[in-house]
């Protein structure tokens, strides 16, 4: 028997483990990346550093540093070692190098031209023009389109390059250049400035609320209720026919819910005759779109609700309902002062999974709309989806999407806290005085 | 008020569980419908306070008909045998619930419940709730909620089943003291013959949807209209031994016992097959017609003491006596039957 205590601690081992690999990590994961600007063009791994056309306008815009960002983009050409080195070995005649080395070594040209003009007053100039061209195109200097591995290389090829840089623009540069991705909290600071985020947030709590309110606790109740005072075999077949849309493939489900609105579907065919246009009522309008979304999301939410609390009412003893019967209660009353009380937990329970769930379920509206028309009905959950994870243009932005995503874990922390709170759950939980 | 019902008949599906019973109740009297499980005392309760629909007949409260009135509309007052009282109301709440939904003012209902559980000896619990009361207070609360709009019937559906012994003893006495207060027609529903007998102005003693026979308690013990009535009524139960008449005497043919029978009944019964009831407390040393056996079980109760003397055949006699007499376990013992008292029935059951 001494074993047998961490017996349990071993059968649950595999649990835990999952738990830690497909949950615990993949939440401190989001956090983590939700502080990155992590996304394709950063790759997850290291970066490099390089001078573009893009890092040279974020040092114009963001550390004021223009003229430095000019003469970077610039390409010059430079009388060098290295240069004479190279055309030495292409063949270039030693007389021209030498006097090229005497006259101009050092010396810096802004212009293709000049630099050929430098090589033409040479007195062992090449003959063709050609061969001028080739040789100039050897002292050709850029740090442009170039990537190094450290931002000591950078350093030192700008260095050479001729513009040696000051401390605070060396860390402007290294931050401007850096193309991997970097620990940061502009995503936030991002989410708060764009207008997009409040119809978001605003969409979100609409369809969230909407659904909760009208379809999964309401409606919810509704069909418990009104199939407890049913007779049984009908109250069953009313549950079963409730429970289709939960058990039916959603792909298929949101299918048959678009034929039912496409302009040459179901809807239009028989408002057709009416003098109604044919379109497509799903994405006809915002107002539209929110109809089926929140009853595609509803007709689904609501079986669950309703077998909890037909179980519930289930659960209440029938000799109170015969009391209230006798006290004079009639059917409203009987729902007011007895049921409803009973049902207070249930319905806590449903309240604040389905909230939780509505936060974070996006494939309905995925399949359905995908968030139109016009992002009229993107939800948070569906914004974080399209911004880390599918776009059409291929830019996946993971670090901003996890920082959405944490919103989502937050504002679900805060709900849950403030759900037990509002329903007491401490009282509801506590054992029963009455046996 | 006056209950009556008149033919009532009531069935489950094809299951017919009462046929044209007719009972009345008087103003102001307390009834018990007593019988086993399954004789349908709790549904004759349930249609009268209107839960259960009749199939048959009518109900009267007063001269009003009220078959067809919904239990909302009938003005009963019912106690169940789990109390049901809402759990999430106090015991103020439970009370008044009925006046409330009356719609009566609050100042009212206040006054009307503080009342109610001044006569049941709860004001002091008031504010709890339910979950916080003893057995004994919940019944209490029970009682208070049922009787608090004046019904014009109080129904008691098994309420003393779920107490304790000592608290069953007390609340017998409390319901019905309050009964006889109130001035109530009341109706209990109890398997428990002591309850029924102690409670009660009048028993009609039920059996598969029949009532066999309705009358005070004593004159039900002392005179049972069969076997099935003796049998329910009297704890120890009665002893029954099956024979003939012959020559004015019953004669129990394994052990030849001899009971000398009253004149009238046995001229006119004579030759007849019949089965003779004694009770305990007629079956005692000393009596007339004397009884060989073997004591086969001793239960000591205290004040008194109860044998099983076993007769040569295997029946089983009983006897309670007051004094502790020294016999043990496997005596023979030689007792006597009071003829007088003892029961005679048909083979039908029936009583003669």
């Amino acid at each position: 028997m001494g074993n047998s205590k961490h017996l349990g601690l071993y059968m649950l081992a595999p649990a835990f483990l999952f738990v830690i690999v497909f949950f615990l990590t993949p939440v401190l994961l989001t956090g983590v990346f939700g502080f990155t600007n992590m996304s394709t063009a950063t790759g997850i791994t290291g970066g490099s550093y390089m001078v573009s056309q893009s890092s040279m306008q974020a040092l114009k815009d963001r550390h004021d540093l223009s003229e430095i960002a000019k003469k970077l983009s610039q390409v010059i050409y430079t009388i060098d070692e290295e240069g004479l080195n190279a055309a030495a070995q292409e063949g270039v005649d030693a007389g021209t190098l030498a006097e090229l080395k005497a006259g101009f070594l050092g010396q810096s040209f802004q212009k293709r031209r000049a630099v050929e003009r430098a090589i033409k007053s040479l007195d062992n100039r090449p003959s063709s023009t050609r061969a001028i061209k080739k040789l100039s195109a050897l002292f050709e200097r850029s740090v442009l389109n170039i990537r190094y591995d450290t931002e000591v290389d950078l350093f030192a090829a700008i260095d050479k390059f001729g513009l040696p840089l000051s401390v605070a623009e060396k860390t402007a540069m290294s931050d401007v250049t850096y193309t991997g991705w970097v620990f940061t909290t502009d995503n936030f600071k991002r989410m708060i400035s764009l207008p997009d985020t409040m119809t978001t947030l605003i969409n979100t709590l609409f369809y969230v609320f909407v659904t909760l309110i009208v379809f999964n606790t309401g409606f919810a109740l509704v069909l418990a209720i009104s199939t407890h005072y049913m007779d049984a075999a009908s109250a069953g077949f009313f549950r079963s026919v409730w429970l289709l849309p939960r058990i039916t493939p959603p792909v298929l489900y949101v299918l048959m819910w678009k034929w039912l609105a496409w302009d040459t579907g179901f809807l239009s065919t028989v408002l057709g005759p009416l003098g109604f246009e044919p379109r497509n009522w799903m994405l006809d309008t915002p107002a539209n779109a929110w109809t089926f979304i929140i009853l595609i999301n509803g007709m689904v939410g609501a079986s669950m609700g309703m077998l909890i609390f037909s179980s519930a009412i289930k659960a209440i003893p029938s000799s109170l309902f015969y009391a209230s019967e006798v006290d004079g209660a009639n059917r409203m009353q009987q729902v007011r002062h007895i049921i409803l009380p009973q049902l207070r937990f249930p319905i806590l329970f449903i309240t604040s999974y389905q909230t939780l769930s509505l936060l974070t379920s996006f494939e309905y509206i995925l399949l359905a709309t995908e968030g139109g028309p016009g992002g009229a009905t993107e939800v948070w959950a569906l914004t974080t989806y399209l911004k880390a994870l599918s776009n059409y243009a291929g830019a996946l932005e993971y670090g901003y999407g996890a920082a959405l995503a944490l919103v989502l874990v937050v504002v679900g922390v805060f709900l849950s806290i403030l759900y037990l709170k509002l329903f007491d759950f401490k009282t509801l939980t506590a054992p029963p005085k009455i046996e | 008020m006056r209950i009556l019902l008149d033919n009532f008949t009531k069935s489950f599906g094809k299951l017919t569980v009462i046929d044209q019973m007719n009972l009345e109740i008087h103003d102001g009297e307390m009834i018990a419908l007593l019988g086993g499980s399954g004789c349908g005392k709790s549904t004759t309760l349930f249609a009268i306070c209107g839960i259960h629909k009749v199939n048959g007949g009518r109900i009267l409260f007063g001269d009003k008909d009220v078959t067809n009135i919904t239990s909302q509309e009938r003005n009963v007052g019912v106690v169940f045998q789990s109390f049901a009282l809402y759990p999430h109301m106090t015991v103020e709440q439970n009370i008044g619930f009925p006046l409330k939904l009356r719609k009566e003012p609050v100042e009212q209902i206040k006054r009307k419940v503080h009342e109610i559980a001044e006569m049941v000896h709860i004001e002091v619990l008031l504010h709890r709730r339910p979950g916080e009361l003893s057995g004994g207070q919940q019944q209490r609360v029970a009682l208070a909620r049922a009787l608090v709009r004046r019904p014009d019937v109080l129904l008691l559906d098994e309420p003393l089943a779920n107490l304790d012994a000592t608290l069953r003893l007390e609340m017998r006495s409390e319901i019905r003291r309050i009964q006889q207060e109130t001035g109530i027609t009341a109706v209990l529903v109890t398997h428990d013959q002591v309850e029924a007998m102690s409670m009660c102005d009048r028993i009609a003693i039920m059996d598969e949807g029949k009532i066999v026979q309705i009358t005070e308690p004593r004159d039900m013990y002392v005179n049972p209209v069969s076997d099935f009535v003796a049998g329910f009524l009297g704890s120890p139960p009665i002893a029954f031994l099956e024979g003939r008449i012959e020559d004015g005497k019953f004669v129990e043919p394994s052990t030849g016992v001899h009971m000398p029978l009253s004149a009238d009944v046995a001229t006119a019964n004579n030759g007849r097959e019949v089965r003779v009831g004694i009770r305990p407390e007629y079956f005692q040393p000393g009596n007339g017609a004397m009884i060989k056996g073997r004591v086969s079980f001793i239960e000591a109760q205290g004040r008194e003491t109860l044998y099983n003397v076993m007769l040569p055949d295997g029946n089983i006699l009983r006897s309670i006596q007051g004094s502790h007499s020294p016999v043990k376990i496997g005596d023979d013992v030689e007792w006597g039957v009071d003829t007088a008292h003892i029961l005679i029935f048909g083979q039908d059951g029936l009583r003669i």
